[in-house]
């Protein structure tokens, strides 16, 4: 897939830092922790995953960096700036990319509601954008057409130039790959190793693929089972550009998965199970 | 262009079936079999509604029905939209109103009008209060069953964009309700109109309810079913239309309509 439009502009990633993030959710006469005083740094322009049992508090946290959700205690800093419990200019992109499109927008008004309404742009201005960042996707032709009148893989590619389109310091990833077939789920990930590179946003991607988090990002870090909390950064260190085929078999790709594995299946009351 | 004669062929059953009912009273009130006072010919009540329609005789009467309906409609649906918006988001509102709903809801509305009546007179306040009133709960219920059903997911993206909570409300609230609301404004039309007919019988206001009640108590029996038959023909059109606004409005709710 070479969709490379090389004159297009650089968003400025900016760097995230979180400090003591703890949420703790209280339901039914009781609570129950469900983030541990996380605290994690993504530089300008990095590309971090986040990886963790299901259940383990991943999720919670992207929302919590995203604004979505206030912390209980904590804070969010995106570049210098407090942006704690306030949607700053990240974009959170969703798993369920079908309840995300509005279906009552067709493909090319989706992509608009990320930004007419922050910057006055002549109508033509806008529509500009638009179709710039439905190119980069390769969906230029299918601008008119409503969400439930495409596919699964190109709902999530709106999606994703919907989200480029609002021009974020940070584009968060929910598990934004899951719910696509396995093919597709390859071509999403080139495509947007493509734009990362292309755009340099910074980005940080929440999953329970190991494969994918090894694969698309430049540090894996490990969240542990409930209550969610760090346990260990990885540098993943393949070189760039990653290529879906000769990468997967790279020697150090295999190293950091198993070791990724083995941490991620060792449970804390478990010891005697067998570490991959 | 096939499409619309496969539904010709589809209906032409039901309609000759009408024909079949009509016929034996036609020849019944022809052979004398019945009273023809009480049971006029069919083709006489025909003839008759069409001479309403011909002379121009229809218009004050629906005009005056039509704009009764049109405003207590109105004004229920937009009091239940916006309260039923309040009570689907806070659970607060909800949990304060919900009884005191659920109490007067299954209330008969034509079962208040002698109450209306007495509050408000026999002129159009009485008659809109009611309507708005016959309106307003079917509608209340249906928009806070749609705003408890949209997905999480649609406001936080639009969160996620900035948007300000008048945008959220304007752009993905009501759109998403959307279906939900026309459901049963659908519902409130046809309650409504029933309403409003039994309102105009007991205030002689020149609608249509009032000149089928005048034909009967003047003997014009034929005019009295010629207006039923004009009553039956609104109520057919207006539900036809509101499909039509229905199908145009929330386009996504089923494609296939398209």
């Amino acid at each position: 897939m070479k969709l490379v439009t090389p004159q297009t502009t650089p968003i400025n990633g900016q760097s995230i830092r979180i400090e003591g993030i703890s949420k703790t959710f209280s339901s039914h006469g009781g609570t129950m922790l469900a983030v541990d005083d996380v605290a994690l740094s993504v530089r300008p322009g990095e590309f971090l995953a986040i990886v963790g049992p299901s259940g383990c508090g991943k999720s919670t946290l992207l929302q919590i960096i995203a604004g979505l959700i206030p912390p209980t205690s904590g804070r969010v800093f995106l570049g210098d700036k407090d942006v704690t419990a306030q949607p700053a200019h990240m974009v959170y992109l969703f798993q369920q990319y079908s309840k995300s499109l509005l279906p009552w927008m067709n493909v090319e008004e989706n992509v608009m509601f990320s930004f007419t309404h922050r910057e006055q742009l002549s109508k033509s201005a806008a529509r500009d954008r638009c179709h710039e960042y439905l190119q980069m996707v390769g969906l230029t032709a299918f601008h008119s057409y409503f969400p439930w009148q495409l596919s699964g893989g190109m709902q999530q590619r709106v999606a994703i130039a919907r989200a480029l389109a609002a021009e974020p310091h940070a584009l968060l990833l929910d598990e934004p790959f899951s719910s696509v077939d396995a093919l597709t789920r390859l071509d999403l990930h080139a495509l947007m190793l493509d734009l990362w590179t292309q755009k340099r946003f910074t980005a940080v991607l929440v999953t329970h693929d190991v494969d994918e988090a090894v694969f698309l990002a430049d540090r894996v870090a490990v969240l542990s089972h409930r209550p969610g909390r760090i346990v260990d950064i990885v540098d993943a260190g393949m070189p760039r550009p990653r290529l879906p085929v000769t990468t997967h078999q790279d020697p150090r790709f295999i190293a950091v998965r198993n070791q990724l594995l083995a941490r991620l299946l060792t449970k804390p009351d478990a010891a005697d199970v067998p570490a991959v | 262009m096939s499409l619309p004669f496969k539904r010709v062929i589809q209906i032409l059953p039901g309609i000759a079936f009408i024909a079949a009912l009509l016929l034996p009273l036609e020849l019944a009130t022809r052979w004398n079999l019945v009273n023809r006072v009480f049971i006029p010919a069919p083709s006489a009540v025909f003839a008759t509604t069409y001479d309403i329609i011909i002379t121009g005789q229809v218009f004050a009467p629906l005009l005056t029905t039509l704009s009764l309906l049109a405003g207590g409609y109105a004004i229920g649906c937009l009091a239940a939209i916006s309260f039923g918006i309040l009570m689907g988001n806070y659970r607060r509102v909800y949990n304060l109103f919900e009884p005191l709903i659920e109490l007067l809801r299954p209330i008969p509305k034509a079962a208040l009008l002698p109450v209306m009546i007495l509050f408000l007179g026999l002129g159009p306040a009485m008659k809109l209060t009611t309507v708005g009133l016959a309106t307003f709960f079917p509608v209340l219920i249906n928009t806070v069953q749609g705003v408890r059903a949209v997905d999480p997911v649609m406001i936080n993206t639009a969160r996620t964009f900035g948007h300000s909570g008048a945008a959220i409300l304007w752009r993905i609230l009501l759109p998403a309700t959307a279906p939900y609301i026309l459901a049963g404004m659908r519902i409130s039309l046809s309650i409504s109109l029933i309403v409003v007919i039994i309102a105009e019988m007991i205030s002689a206001n020149g609608g249509l309810g009032d000149v089928i009640v005048y034909g009967q108590r003047m003997f014009l029996v034929v005019e009295s079913y010629a207006w039923l038959v004009i009553v039956a023909a609104l109520g057919f059109a207006l539900n036809f239309w509101f499909r039509w606004v229905e199908r145009r409005t929330t386009f996504w709710v089923s494609p296939s309509n398209q």
